[in-house]
């Protein structure tokens, strides 16, 4: 009992529980890549957009549980987070839509999934042009393997 | 050139403003609220479809429980990552590992759809990969490439 609690608290340090959910993050979202591929064989794209969110109700609901009660008046910071928010959704939205007709319409998920990954692209580039931020040399070099890469997978 | 080649860089164009739009407001309120908001305007789009798309009596319990997971695997994705940051991940390797998922993508499309990949496509989809890591890493303070 007693060497095993320094054992398991040296795995937990080697193994942070941040570490398991970065891993947890990137298997649920490579398999909703999965998962889109094969409900398009039995749902249109729009429809399958609508009942989508059926499935953001639990999500949705633990934020609402978690997140520590707030005024009921907004102040002008936060209603401009949520303005942002809100068009992230509707922009998230209408991509999604896209990403289920590209597979619909006969992209294989093993190519559509990584092309469309390549979103940071546009990211670092609009953060740069409208936000002012710096761009590293990893960003760079980024931006010239993402090019590369949707040449190569659009072939 | 498939109409869906299209479509997936409609996909990473509209996705890639929304890292910014998140960015800025993220800035401004919390992950979690902020997750709720973006959620409430995916609520909306499902409304506006509503009225288009008659959705019938035609799909089956499972086809819908199949097409709802697709939320919750999304949702839970966001939320896990959230949490990763919570605990301590640093973004440096946290968005890094987590932009690894086509690779888990790539291996359930090949053992569960038998999709096959080209030279070329394989060549692209390791491209794709190096770049999402090179893309996901903040430059360090005194770096300056602009």
């Amino acid at each position: 009992m007693s060497s095993s609690a320094p054992a398991s608290k040296n795995a937990a340090s080697r193994f942070p529980a941040w570490l398991w959910l970065s891993i947890l993050t990137m298997i649920l979202w490579g398999a909703w890549g999965i998962q889109s591929k094969l409900i398009m064989e039995t749902m249109t794209p729009l429809a399958n957009q609508i009942v989508f969110v059926v499935g953001l109700v639990p999500p949705v609901s633990w934020c609402l549980l978690a997140r520590p009660r707030r005024a009921a008046t907004l102040s002008r910071e936060r209603r401009s987070g949520s303005v942002y928010a809100f068009l992230t959704g509707i922009l998230g939205a209408v991509g999604n839509i896209a990403f289920f007709v590209a597979l619909a319409t006969g992209g294989p998920a093993s190519i559509v999934v990584p092309l469309t990954s390549l979103f940071p692209l546009v990211t670092v580039v609009l953060a740069a042009a409208w936000l002012r931020e710096r761009v590293g040399r990893a960003q760079i070099a980024g931006v010239g393997f993402a090019l590369v890469a949707i040449v190569l997978l659009s072939l | 050139m498939g109409t869906w080649v299209g479509l997936s860089c409609v996909a990473l164009a509209l996705w890639g403003i929304t890292g910014v739009t998140q960015k800025l407001s993220t800035n401004k309120i919390s992950s979690l609220h902020s997750f709720v908001w973006f959620s409430g305007a995916f609520v909306l789009v499902a409304a506006v479809l509503l009225a288009f798309v008659p959705l019938g009596g035609q799909l089956s319990v499972t086809t819908i429980a199949l097409a709802a997971l697709g939320g919750l695997l999304n949702g839970g994705g966001a939320l896990s990552s959230f949490a990763a940051f919570e605990r301590g991940g640093r973004a440096s390797i946290v968005i890094p590992l987590v932009s690894l998922y086509p690779l888990v993508t790539i291996g359930g499309a090949w053992l569960y759809l038998h999709e096959r990949v080209t030279a070329v496509q394989a060549a692209g989809i390791a491209c794709a990969l190096v770049a999402v890591i090179l893309l996901s890493r903040e430059p360090a303070p005194q770096e300056t490439a602009r």
